[in-house]
């Protein structure tokens, strides 16, 4: 009883304390706040408005949106896709973080730095770079057809294995870098105990270390799928018509038809997903994303 | 008859670095042996040669009369206890014991008898649902102990398991240990650079020391003849004076001290002393002190006592280079007017003390 008699000023000293602070923090932060508020949030809000006010005021750009078959395999070819590369990004993200945690430290931070480096080159110039290594009198096409493998060129852009290809390469820093963090994490000595205890390769992958990483993958998992949901770049330079992704839509309706509603609408539609996406993610992570629980 | 346990002549190389140099050990079943010796001896790259972590440079582990080195970790059903805590932190205590059977195909009824089984050697029971995070360092290494026994394997080993626990709960733990190696008979082979679990746990010690086994023997052997001046270092506590050898007469020495002093019968263990010089070994409980000056062997005078509980250590300068510690056991008669300054003298019995060679300065590449 004594102690907690104690301890209770002490705390509210502490409390009292720090209240000011916090405060003053939050008038240092105004300037900020107020210029993502005017710059960002008021444009994305009048643009959202749009969706419900033009042309007239009612739902009848949602109805037109999720009622239409051309536009509901628009959101569906985006799921695909954002699928489709979030799978193949752990598949091949999970080896490359593996093998970054377990060599040698300087030889990581090497691959690192060119892992980063592409991921600072202007994301434009790495797409039309796979538009040169991809069409049809491309360097994977001559090579193929020189070694004799193909006789006809393949098609590989303009379709969905452009867009796949390119938006992997873009994305698997997402995966390898949160993955990484939490492998490295992994004592070694705990797979050898897997192993002394007779689990194979096969079983310790699957019984321990999946189950150990299984937070960085899906933490990685998630960001990958919502930041590929609203992909633009890629999907536009490396896709075709056939398969339009979401944001492609929304660029559309707003620069070539300028019907400001339905773009308005189509990206609240995705806004909804991305942020309850998000929201599990957070739900099932916390902020930190990567940390075991 | 074939011996259990034959280790012969392994080596092992690290690029330039000879880890182990040439290890040559049998082990009976149902023995605990443990490896005794600084970090950086060989002793856990010697473990981890026997668990198939590391294949050796040279030499053989033989297994019944079968070499294992061409079995993989995973199929030489060897258990093992690690120094850092190795549970898998995503599954429960049960789930944990369990793993080693899981992987082995065992029906579920069959794990499950298996998992109450061990839980109550470990003395855990009730504990199968918790996580390894929700319990202590002690617990977790006992949960780890029941793992590696699982599925009974016919050898044990374990790498400085109590390390990272404190003095109370190592002790606790190496009793546990102890019981249960009286339990299941299970030969174990347990590394250490504690000198007091060592002798607490072992049937017989193998002292490492630059990738070689110096000595093995039982902690009594090991302490009563030690075979090298690094042995009689590590084992228990000790006074090298340096002495001239004065004549070698088969097994035994004539050595002069620095304070004019001969002493005659010095058990060498037939070492070939190098330069004439040799180094005595005087363990301090085995040195008796007297007040007042007499014709015994070490004249000198107390430098500073220590009061250390159930004993008192007394140092004392004497005409040698470095003072000698003599230890004096609590009631000593020469306690009482024990005082800084003093006149006193040392005596013991020659045949309790040993002539080494004096210490390699040079350090071991």
């Amino acid at each position: 009883m004594a102690m907690v008699s104690l301890a209770k000023p002490d705390n509210e000293k502490r409390n009292a304390r720090r209240r000011p602070v916090l405060s003053r923090d939050f008038v240092s932060i105004l300037p900020a706040l107020l210029l993502v508020l005017v710059f960002f949030v008021a444009p994305v809000l009048a643009l959202l408005s749009r969706s419900v006010t033009e042309p007239v005021f009612g739902l009848q750009n949602y109805i037109a949106l999720l009622g239409s078959s051309t536009y509901l395999k628009i959101f569906f070819n985006t799921f695909f896709v954002s699928v489709l590369v979030t799978v193949i990004s752990l598949v091949i993200g999970f080896p490359v973080a593996w093998t970054l945690a377990i060599m040698p430290q300087r030889w990581a931070m090497v691959v690192f730095a060119i892992v980063l480096l592409s991921m600072w080159t202007n994301l434009l110039a790495r797409t039309y770079a796979w538009m040169v290594l991809l069409q049809r009198t491309g360097v994977i096409n001559k090579t193929l057809m020189g070694m004799g493998v193909i006789d006809q060129p393949l098609t590989m852009v303009n379709n969905l294995i452009g867009v796949t290809i390119g938006m992997t390469y873009i994305m698997l820093p997402f995966i390898v870098i949160p993955l990484y963090g939490v492998i490295r994490k992994i004592d070694p000595a705990i797979l050898q105990a897997a192993a002394l205890c007779g689990a194979t390769r096969f079983q310790s992958l699957r019984l321990v270390l999946l189950p150990l990483a299984a937070p960085g993958m899906i933490a990685g998992a998630l960001m990958v799928f919502v930041m590929s949901l609203g992909y633009f770049v890629t999907p536009s330079l490396l896709g075709g018509t056939a398969n339009m992704m979401l944001a492609e839509l929304i660029a559309q309706f707003v620069q070539s038809l300028v019907n400001w509603g339905m773009g308005g609408a189509a990206a609240l539609v995705l806004l909804v997903v991305t942020l309850s996406l998000y929201a599990l993610q957070l739900r099932l992570f916390g902020l930190a994303g990567g940390e075991r629980t | 008859m074939t011996p259990f346990l034959q280790i012969t002549g392994i080596a092992k190389q690290y690029g330039p670095v000879m880890a182990v140099k040439d290890v040559n050990l049998t082990v009976d079943h149902g023995e605990f042996m443990t490896f005794l010796g600084p970090s950086g001896s060989g002793k856990s790259t010697t473990l981890y040669i026997l668990a198939g972590f590391e294949q050796p440079t040279r030499g053989d582990i033989l297994l019944n009369g079968k070499t294992i080195l061409d079995t993989p970790s995973h199929k030489r059903n060897i258990g093992m206890v690690f120094q850092r805590y190795t549970l898998f932190p995503h599954l429960s205590v049960g789930e944990n014991i369990a793993f080693p059977l899981k992987v082995r195909g065992w029906s579920k009824a069959a794990i499950t008898e298996r998992v109450r089984q061990m839980l109550s050697l470990v003395r855990l029971e009730g504990f199968e649902d918790r996580k390894p995070v929700a319990m202590s360092g002690g617990q977790q290494q006992r949960v780890a102990l029941a793992r590696a026994l699982a599925y009974d394997p016919p050898v044990l080993l374990m790498d400085e398991p109590l390390s990272a626990l404190d003095k109370k709960l190592r002790e606790e733990i190496q009793h546990e240990i102890r019981r249960i190696h009286q339990q299941t008979e299970v030969t174990i082979l347990y590394v250490t650079h504690d000198q007091e679990e060592a002798l607490r746990l072992s049937d017989r010690i193998a002292v490492f020391s630059k990738g070689v086994i110096d000595q093995i023997g039982t902690g009594q052997q090991l302490y009563n003849d030690p075979s090298t001046r690094f042995v009689a270092e590590f084992i228990g506590d000790s006074n090298f004076i340096d002495t001239d050898v004065v004549s070698v007469n088969g097994r035994f020495a004539r050595l002069a001290l620095a304070n004019g002093a001969v002493i005659d019968g010095v058990p060498t263990h037939g070492t070939d002393f190098r330069q004439g010089r040799a180094s005595l070994l005087l363990r301090p409980e085995r040195i008796d002190l007297r007040l007042g000056k007499s014709e015994g062997v070490l004249p000198g005078a107390v430098r500073e006592i220590t009061f250390l509980g159930n004993h008192v250590q007394v140092s004392v300068d004497t005409q040698l280079a470095a003072p000698v510690d003599v230890r004096l056991p609590f009631g000593h008669a020469a306690l009482g007017g024990l005082a800084p300054g003093l006149d006193v003298s040392l005596d013991f019995k020659i045949a309790e003390t040993h002539a080494f060679q004096l210490e390699d300065r040079v350090p071991a590449s």
